[in-house]
């Protein structure tokens, strides 16, 4: 692998870290995120996504289970604001119960999989040589696998089933975030406060964790939202190949892709499920962006 | 700007459908289940294209995976003897035949002057020499399985005990024992230049050479199959110049093709999307009754469901007209016995109407007033999953708490052929077809006590001497009126016991341009162009 | 240079062995028997048997390795078990539309991506910014079947204007490169955003500010130069993701590429064809990362290969 020489300017020691109060910095923080429009109307839609999942079951004018042989395929109406599917369930009913079922399935998957990949990450960055070699090269081999592939296997091997699609997602998770904390841990090792740590004789762990760990975070937070997007998105992926989680359970990315053959026939099936699809994922990357801007210290 | 406001306009039109609701069709009996308003359009060119869902595997007719390698080497392979577009048997290669008293002795007298489209002749020594190419173990055919069986001590056993040609034009099978499919298996014996095998051995599938009305030109598997007219054929020459076989996997694709006119006939066509279709005023859409049996094995291993009542219970718990409307928008029929009408030899049965109460007394009976759980398998298509969701609905109502299991076909198959100790499974959605048409293949691999698994497919794990005594009956003579009458039994003994769930049997659907004629799918889903004609 | 490239070859056919290895005994380990998926459903037992002593599945796992490896090393990589083809004349045919589709979508994902990501990046915080990155991130907020269908309603059935499929003219190239490049025009714009605004903070490109120098060569010559060595490596990962993934855009477009035939392989457990094709993805993605290692030192010729 090539290594880019990072220019280390020895002489600015004086410009180590400066120790703000924490409750200055949360105001700080909140202040500097609240000037972001987007992030702030973003993290409002995934609130409210939030709190859909929790209360919709309890809410929604229909059981999302229930259906109705009389009433297949019906758009849009005074009944069925967003329509009816296949076997004659509530639409809007599904969708919103179904939030619970996505979401969890998504936040669950992403961060199982940034879990792994940035312990792994930290280390082959931090330590270097043999380990590092070793981690690559075992992300190299996972990274050659089609994606899925992966996926067909783990839920072949381990059967279908919602946890086993988390799983899948997870596993194509952890080799790309391990390689981005990598990096990022190489250059946060380079930095004066780390040198000043090692130099204070800290321990390894110590420094890898107190140090170097919070220097990685703003890459990982980037990436942890852009991945929820995508998480969402390969569980109806793989619902297309025909590797979903719970078929019989009410899940947006099943709804979408067990949808499309009404495409042109009953386009409310996909237009709801695909817009409630779009908006979440677009939410969380604007989110994300919004975050990295706020925690960067060089930015205002 | 201008074609902005188009798409937009285009994507308005599609929402507006929102607000139509849906059509409530009904299975046509005309075969139409729509019909063109302009029957006077004509093709832009004389060039047929078909789109099709799976893939043209293979182009060697001894070596056949599936259904459309079928339709797509007897473009230009023939057979002795072939059904017509009415499922009757006639002489192709073959003027006539005779079948001996003892339904021993098979005699084929052979069509003359007829030549491959190499320029060799076609005559007796060229069936010969395909029936030992086919039984030749070195060549690793598929159809060495028709004629050789496999015995569990390792030895085999052929059917045909000998193969004699008393002149050049005629062909004289004797079978070791009566084996009444033996003809309608001579349906799927193609004809292939002996001289061409000498020359390319097994890699003929990439140089097909036989005597049908086309030549197949390019096989592009998982793409196309292209064929162009045989100038020299024998019989009524094909009408059309060329004819294209296009690998169309996805559904709405293939609607869209017909739609826009890069297709002349789209198979299958989802029933779904015939709504769809309806907007384009040259677009017929044709449904034909098929050999397929949709059903649900019941383990009857299983504590819960050796009971005959409770077997019943759920037969009478599912609504098989909502089943057909929800699955097939109507264009099935529900099932009235364990194979479809088509099937020869078919009895109509009592049908389990759907009732609910009756149900729910049979499992008080049984004593299983509160139900229990139950696990039901399937394949993890988009439609398959559709049914096995419905399967669960009804059965909720009789309180059977079923959970879905969508899986690969080969992991099926992996969980389905184990020994009966280790048997998992307690329900399968699933599907068969006998592509030759009689009872026997209908049913023998998967109702015969000697079938269950692992040996084969009877995982309802059924086991009747009684019935099993009719089949093997039904099995050894060619009498057509004595084989109803033991078939006829069979099929009540196995109806009463229920080990499925009942479902239907769905028509085929496929939709073609109203300017193609003469081209059509048969029951067992394979389709024909040999005919097939463009109005110009 | 020279030596690096030959070295960095060399150290690649260990990999590529323990993928070799990795893959069999996955594709292995996977439920579901092909000599089943041949003989059929109605198959009786013993007519598997022979079947699978036909195809050599009763040898052990590693012997039938161990013949694997044998036959790759002389150039024979099986058949396929589906019709008796030769794998290199299965997969031989389905490179090319691959392959085409994965550069058409490339190159206009990059440019768009690239040029979202500036555009974002140097009105940052201003509406062109969140305009640009709500264009970007809407391509990879919809799964792709679903932007494929759609395109197929819009473009071909509604307004006739291009084929549903196939890859038969340019004009075929333009619904399925726009259906596979969405999601590489989302990963680069906003790649190129953030690693654009990092570089426009440096030393370097605020100098080349202060010297009075247009706003435009600013950005472009110092800012997105710097960049650029960080968004070859997210464009390199993203063709080895193209060239497999492929899939979607092949299905809903009936095109006969790899992606199709590494699904329906699998599903048919056509163990010689999946080998085949992942060990092919294996060193496509290793030649791709060496390119992208190269292209390094062209941009930057600071690094040193060592």
């Amino acid at each position: 692998m090539a290594q880019t020489n990072t220019n280390l300017d020895q002489n600015k020691f004086a410009a180590a870290e400066e120790l703000p109060k924490a409750q200055s910095k949360v105001k700080e923080f909140t202040k500097k995120f609240m000037k972001r429009k987007t992030a702030v109307v973003s993290l409002i839609f995934i609130l409210f996504i939030i709190l859909m999942a929790i209360i919709a079951p309890f809410v929604v004018p229909y059981a999302p289970d229930q259906p109705d042989y009389t009433a297949l395929l019906q758009g849009p109406s005074a009944a069925h604001i967003w329509g009816t599917d296949e076997f004659g369930q509530d639409v809007f009913s599904r969708l919103m119960v179904g939030s619970r079922l996505s979401l969890s399935c998504a936040l669950i998957a992403t961060v199982i999989g940034t879990a792994g990949g940035v312990v792994l990450g930290l280390i082959a960055g931090f330590y270097g040589g043999f380990v590092d070699s070793l981690i690559m090269r075992c992300c190299d081999v996972l990274f050659a696998f089609p994606d899925i592939l992966l996926a067909i296997a783990v839920v072949a091997i381990i059967g279908p089933g919602m946890v086993n699609v988390m799983i899948a997602v997870a596993v194509f998770t952890v080799p790309s975030f391990a390689r981005i904390i990598r990096s990022a841990t190489i250059s946060v090792k380079q930095s004066l406060y780390v040198e000043v740590a090692r130099s204070l004789g800290c321990k390894n762990s110590r420094i890898l964790f107190v140090h170097v760990f919070p220097g990685t975070i703003q890459s990982m937070i980037v990436n942890f939202t852009m991945r929820i997007g995508t998480a969402i998105l390969a569980a109806s992926s793989l619902s297309f190949l025909g590797f979903g989680a719970n078929v019989t359970e009410p899940d947006w990315g099943a709804m979408l892709s067990l949808g499309r053959n009404y495409l042109n026939t009953a386009p409310h099936m996909v237009l709801f499920p695909g817009i409630l699809i779009f908006l979440t994922v677009l939410a969380f990357n604007l989110l994300g962006d919004g975050l990295r801007d706020t925690l960067d210290p060089k930015m205002n | 700007m201008k074609n902005r406001k188009k798409v937009l306009a285009a994507l308005l039109a599609g929402v507006m459908t929102l607000s139509m609701g849906t059509t409530v069709f009904a299975a046509a009996e005309d075969g139409y289940a729509v019909k063109a308003t302009n029957t006077d359009a004509k093709s832009g060119d004389n060039d047929l294209v078909i789109a099709i869902e799976g893939s043209v595997s293979s182009m060697d007719p001894a070596n056949i995976p599936d259904t459309n390698a079928i339709s797509a080497t007897r473009g230009c392979y023939e057979m002795l003897v072939a059904f017509n577009k009415d499922q009757e048997l006639e002489g192709q290669l073959a003027e006539s035949w005779e079948v001996s008293e003892d339904s021993l002795t098979y005699t084929f007298h052979l069509r003359e002057g007829v030549k491959f489209s190499d320029g060799t002749d076609f005559n007796a020594a060229a069936v010969v020499a395909n029936y030992e190419r086919i039984i030749d173990p070195e060549n690793k055919l598929r159809q060495r399985r028709t004629y050789v069986v496999a015995q569990p001590d390792g030895t085999e056993k052929f059917r045909v005990e000998s193969i004699e040609t008393p002149d050049d034009y005629t062909v004289v099978f004797k079978l070791a024992e009566a084996w009444s499919p033996f003809i309608n298996r001579m349906s799927q014996f193609c004809m292939i230049s002996p001289a061409a095998l000498e020359e390319y051995g097994n890699d003929i599938m990439n140089h097909p050479v036989g005597t049908g009305p086309f030549i197949c030109t390019e096989w592009e598997e998982g793409d196309h199959t292209t064929f162009e007219r045989n100038e020299d054929y024998w019989g009524e020459k094909a009408s059309v110049d060329t004819v294209t076989i296009k690998e169309v996997p996805e559904a709405g694709s293939r609607t869209a093709m017909l739609q826009t006119g890069e297709a002349d006939l789209v198979y299958p066509m989802p029933a779904d999307q015939i709504a769809a279709i309806q907007s384009n005023d040259d677009v017929n859409v044709l449904a034909a009754d098929s050999n397929i049996m949709r059903y649900v094995t019941l383990n009857m291993d299983l504590p819960e469901l050796k009971d005959e009542k409770v077997r019943q219970a759920m037969n009478y718990a599912i609504d098989k007209d909502a089943y057909i409307q929800l699955m097939y928008s109507g264009y099935a029929k529900p099932a009235t016995s364990i194979v479809p009408s088509i099937i020869g030899g078919y009895k109509e049965q009592t049908p389990y109407t759907y009732d609910v109460e009756k149900a729910k007394e049979l499992m008080k009976e049984a004593g299983y007033e509160d139900g229990f759980k139950l696990t039901l398998w399937g394949d993890n298509t988009t439609q398959e999953v559709k049914g096995m969701t419905f399967i669960k609905q009804m059965l909720s109502q009789i309180n059977i708490d079923v959970e879905v299991l969508p899986m690969e076909p080969a992991t099926i198959s992996d969980k389905i052929y184990v020994e009966k100790e280790d048997a998992e499974i307690n329900m399968w959605y699933v599907n068969w077809s006998a592509s030759d048409f009689t009872m026997d293949g209908s049913v023998r691999s998967l109702l015969h006590s000697s079938m269950v698994p692992p040996t084969s497919a009877n995982t309802a794990y059924y086991v009747n001497e009684d019935f099993d005594k009719l089949l093997d009956e039904g099995l050894a003579t060619a009498d057509p009126d004595k084989q109803a009458e033991i078939y006829g039994e069979a099929q009540t003994i196995a109806w009463e016991a229920a080990p499925w769930l009942f479902l239907g049997n769905d028509q085929i659907l496929y939709a073609a341009k109203s300017y193609l004629s003469g081209a059509y799918v048969s029951p067992d889903g394979a389709f024909n162009f040999t005919h097939a004609e463009l109005a110009q | 240079m020279g030596k690096y490239f030959c070295k960095r070859v060399v150290s690649a056919i260990p990999l590529l062995l323990v993928i070799s290895f990795v893959v069999f005994m996955f594709i292995h380990m996977i439920p579901g028997d092909p000599a089943r998926m041949i003989a059929g459903q109605d198959a009786t037992k013993e007519d598997v048997e022979v079947v699978r002593e036909q195809l050599g599945l009763n040898d052990p796992l590693l012997v039938q390795y161990g013949n694997y490896m044998k036959g790759l090393f002389t150039g024979d990589l099986g058949d396929s078990v589906k019709n008796g083809k030769t794998v290199v004349e299965t997969i031989a045919p389905r490179m090319k539309p691959t392959i085409m589709l994965t550069i058409s979508a490339m190159i206009w994902a990059t440019i768009i991506g690239i040029a979202l990501g500036i555009i974002s990046a140097v009105f940052h915080g201003r509406s062109l910014d969140y305009i640009g990155m709500i264009i970007a991130i809407s391509g990879i907020s919809v799964p792709s079947f679903w932007l494929g269908l759609e395109l197929i309603q819009g473009f071909s059935v509604a307004l006739n204007w291009l084929p549903t499929g196939g890859l038969d003219s340019w004009q075929s190239y333009i619904l399925p490169s726009l259906t596979m490049g969405a999601g590489i025009m989302a990963v680069l714009g906003r790649f190129t955003r953030s690693t654009m605004l990092e570089t426009m903070r440096e030393d370097y490109v605020r100098t080349a500010r202060a010297k009075g120098l247009k706003e435009t060569l600013v950005v472009m010559r110092h800012a997105f130069k710097n960049s650029l060595i960080e968004i070859i490596t997210v464009a390199g990962l993203q063709i080895g993701g193209l060239l497999s993934g492929s899939v979607m855009a092949e299905t809903v477009f009936s095109i006969p590429g790899l992606g199709r035939l590494l699904v329906d392989s699998i599903n048919f457990r056509d163990y010689k064809v999946v080998q085949a094709l992942l060990l092919f993805f294996a060193a496509e993605y290793i030649v791709i990362n060496l390119i992208v290692d190269v292209l390094y030192g062209v941009i930057n010729p600071k690094i040193r290969y060592n």
